[in-house]
């Protein structure tokens, strides 16, 4: 095959994957700025789930 | 995300065709489809772009340029979904079919621009909302004025649930699938008044209308929203 026509099959190739990705997008990371929805985000999230935990017990004075 | 040289250009290119669908939707005239067949990267954006190309005749009911009618045929043709191809991917291609068969004439003159049978909805039967409005959003060129199929059939029958996807991708800050989502409201019947869609689309575009996909779904709601339609 020319290369020509090897390039202009390999960008075809490519386009169609770009086309592929175009048509069936995963949906996007939300970006919350919302004190409430971090919240749920991190009750749902078990490596987060440390943040929510009550803070360590301090040793009593005297 | 990091894209290759031909992803960069193929966005660019919907850019362009979804700012000037965008354009003629609001009254502003539609500037003709550049290129030709020749022009690779100009029939992989209609194929992304979709149906919606010919959207500001659909509502306005004038025929489309014959170019650019010619170009939404080849794009049909030359783009034909693989038989693993995901649903939208189908779907939006069945649009494109319907599209070109409703301004063909007569309407069955080629068997290219024939839609042919509907491709399977199951995938949205029991969907969670989050997904449904997700997948709704990128089927956003389905959501035309009395265009019954099966994913318009599926949205119809879930109407809380599109608003509650609406509002979900409002905080996530995802405009695009918000606009999609919205328009598909502008057509159901049953969405709770206490939404607020004209006053959240208003939102939408005031942040995220600079992105041309976005301004696209965003002008054609109002564009149905002004006519009244229903699904």
């Amino acid at each position: 095959m020319p290369s020509t026509d090897k390039t202009v099959a390999e960008l075809t190739e490519i386009q169609s994957v770009d086309i592929e990705a175009a048509l069936d997008p995963a949906e996007p990371d939300g970006v919350y700025r919302d004190s409430r929805e971090c919240a749920a985000l991190a009750l749902t999230s078990g490596t987060t789930s440390l943040l929510l935990s009550p803070p360590t017990p301090r040793p009593k004075k005297g | 995300m990091e894209q290759s040289g031909t992803g960069a250009l193929l966005q660019g290119a919907v850019q362009d065709l979804s700012s000037d669908v965008a354009s003629a939707l609001r009254g502003g005239g539609h500037a003709p489809v550049t290129g030709g067949p020749e022009d690779g990267i100009t029939v992989a954006a209609v194929r992304v772009l979709g149906a919606d190309l010919l959207l500001p005749h659909l509502l306005a009911r004038t025929p489309p340029p014959p170019d650019t009618l010619d170009t939404l045929r080849q794009t049909v043709s030359a783009f034909p979904p693989r038989t693993d191809a995901a649903p939208t991917v189908v779907w939006s291609h069945w649009a494109m079919r319907r599209t070109l068969r409703h301004f063909e004439q007569p309407p069955d003159s080629t068997p290219a621009a024939e839609e042919g049978p509907e491709p399977d909805g199951a995938w949205l039967d029991g969907a969670s909302w989050q997904y449904l409005t997700h997948q709704l959003a990128v089927l956003a060129p389905l959501a035309v004025p009395g265009a019954d199929c099966a994913v318009a059939r599926a949205a119809r029958s879930r109407p809380v649930d599109v608003a509650r996807g609406f509002v979900r991708a409002v905080r996530r800050r995802d405009w695009q699938q918000a606009a999609g989502a919205g328009r598909w409201l502008t057509l159901l019947d049953g969405v709770p008044d206490t939404l607020g869609l004209d006053g959240g689309l208003d939102f939408v575009e005031l942040m995220g209308g600079s992105d041309p996909r976005v301004a696209l779904q965003v002008a054609a709601a109002r564009a149905m929203r002004r006519a009244g339609a229903l699904v």
